[in-house]
């Protein structure tokens, strides 16, 4: 295990799960255990609390998931051209602490990192979703809500579902990660049906930004890693920091990638600018007050989010989409939560639908 | 507690001016000369509670992002020269606050200008008006027509056909296939 815990809270139900064996089984002595009727009150943070979400990200909480595992991606919407992602909630939060991370506001309210013990009855989920579509090809990923791999070395969650997926082949498993905790996955047999993919920035952004991750470096070097035991990779150049130097970084990043990857192995790159709510802003420079990544030129969108103005963060993306299309121009590469219309401008062309780009992502 | 004159003066100004306290223990963090020059600058341009808090939040940002000091940022040429300029204290505060902006975001009043003078280059004639979304926040390019009767906007319609390519040119600008970026 990586990453540091300060205490395991384990609901009452949960403590003979056999997610509860291997984490007790797992974790240091020092680690602090405890048990508790309802883990959802564990969850929350104690409203004096310094920090709380950065303090919450070392308890971990294991307990029931009371909702469905199955969603819609949080970020989809008809304001813009969707890649037609699920996601399988299988944890919440994550231990690393990126300055710009969505979860900063998301989770505010219930911050603990939260590992679900009844995970099984996700497999329920994926099977009514299989036979309501069939010979649909379906990309679902666990790295929405949580980073797939950070604790999954302890966990062992992701093998269950890299062996379910290996039996259905219209459907694709998507371990979203910024760890190179891949170890563990090179024994398995995923049958070309799980896809580990990293987020990945510049050096200058990992150093000021993307704490307790692992370096771009080492990402890519798993990535080769995954590859070669049989998975597919992708990449999320997610979010695109338009910071002064950010083209040449980018470039260069790309360059890295694709001296250790051929450009025809990778399935597929995203690209997705730095987006803000006022909320997520306000609470991440709180957290981060001298990271200058957070101080770009950002100005308020009709969608209520903050990102770079539109010239400066479109022409950004087309000279990353010319250099990947330089690469290999048969790579799938789309906008995330970006407009029909800022796809035409990168693209030169008119988005797939949803469902479409979803198929097409699925099945690569 | 016993409060510099310096100290003294700023804390008369923030309570008269009802200064949030979460902003007056910014301000007193700051370091000098900084601090004192933002009072100096707040006396002498009669700045208002908002502008008062939009400016300090403004240099935080200048600061953080440039990595330099306050009082550094204060001392600049350009917003030396709205400080000295002519004009009521209101109005230079406003002033000061564009020109801090134009600091904070510099690429975006680059792109503005920019888009100004092209728009300018194409020449309309009055009744057509080119309108940018505030801030650049998002690729639309509105055009406005406004004729009055038959012939007039037969004019105005056969003026915009004409310059098809120069408003083609302006929509892929603000599209970012511009490279005026391209060196920063």
């Amino acid at each position: 295990m990586k990453f540091d815990l300060e205490t395991v809270v384990i609901e009452e139900s949960c403590r003979t799960s056999a997610l509860a064996t291997r984490i007790m089984s797992g974790i240091p002595r020092s680690v602090g255990v405890r048990f508790v009727s309802d883990g959802r009150l564990a969850v929350r943070s104690p409203i004096a609390e310094h920090d709380a979400i950065g303090s919450a990200k070392r308890r971990m909480v294991i307990l029931p998931r009371r909702g469905s595992f199955l969603m819609g991606c949080p970020a989809s919407s008809t304001r813009f051209a969707c890649c037609g992602y699920l996601v399988l909630v299988l944890a919440s939060n994550c231990p690393m602490d990126c300055s710009y991370c969505f979860l900063q506001e998301h989770l505010a309210n219930n911050p603990a990192f939260q590992v679900y013990a009844n995970y099984h009855q996700a497999l329920d989920e994926l099977e009514r979703l299989v036979r309501d579509n069939s010979g649909r090809n379906l990309r679902i990923g666990t790295g929405e809500l949580a980073d797939s791999l950070a604790f999954d070395s302890l966990t062992r969650i992701s093998s269950d579902f890299i062996n379910y997926f290996s039996k259905h082949q219209n459907l694709l498993l998507e371990l979203k990660t910024k760890t190179d905790e891949i170890d563990h996955l090179l024994t398995l047999d995923c049958r070309g049906r799980t896809m580990v993919s990293w987020s990945l920035s510049p050096r200058r952004v990992f150093a000021t930004s993307e704490h307790y991750t692992a370096p771009p470096q080492s990402r890519i070097k798993a990535a080769q890693r995954v590859l070669d035991a049989g998975y597919k990779v992708g990449f999320h150049l997610d979010p695109v920091i338009t910071y002064p130097g950010a083209e040449h970084d980018y470039l260069e990043l790309l360059e890295d990638v694709f001296d250790a990857l051929a450009p025809q192995s990778i399935a597929f790159f995203s690209i997705g600018g730095l987006r803000m709510t006022p909320g997520l802003r306000a609470a991440a420079r709180r957290r981060f007050p001298a990271d200058k990544m957070l101080l770009g030129e950002d100005v308020l969108g009709a969608d209520g989010r903050y990102r770079t103005f539109t010239p400066l963060r479109l022409r950004l993306f087309s000279k990353l989409r010319e250099r990947l299309a330089k690469a290999c121009p048969d790579l799938p590469v789309y906008l995330c939560m970006e407009t029909a219309s800022a796809h035409r401008s990168v693209f030169g062309a008119a988005p797939l639908t949803p469902a479409a780009l979803g198929s097409r992502l699925a099945g690569c | 507690m016993n409060l510099s004159q310096g100290e003294r003066r700023l804390r008369v100004w923030a309570n008269a001016k009802a200064l949030p306290l979460q902003c007056l223990q910014k301000w007193l963090a700051l370091k000098e000369p900084g601090r004192t020059q933002l009072l100096e600058l707040a006396e002498n341009l009669r700045m208002r509670t908002g502008q008062f808090v939009a400016a300090l939040a403004l240099l935080e940002e200048i600061a953080i992002r440039e990595g330099r000091e306050v009082g550094e940022i204060l001392a600049s040429p350009s917003l030396g020269r709205v400080y000295n300029s002519k004009g009521s204290g209101p109005g230079r505060a406003r002033a000061l606050l564009d020109e801090l902006r134009s600091l904070r975001y510099p690429q975006l009043k680059h792109m503005l200008q920019r888009l100004g003078e092209e728009v300018a280059a194409i020449r309309l004639p009055r009744g057509i008006k080119i309108v940018f979304p505030h801030d650049l926040s998002s690729d639309e390019v509105r055009v406005e027509l406004t004729a009055h009767g038959r012939v007039e906007m037969q004019q105005l319609l056969a003026a915009l056909n004409s310059k098809t390519r120069e408003l083609v040119r302006l929509a892929g600008i603000i599209g970012g296939t511009d490279d005026a970026f391209e060196s920063k």
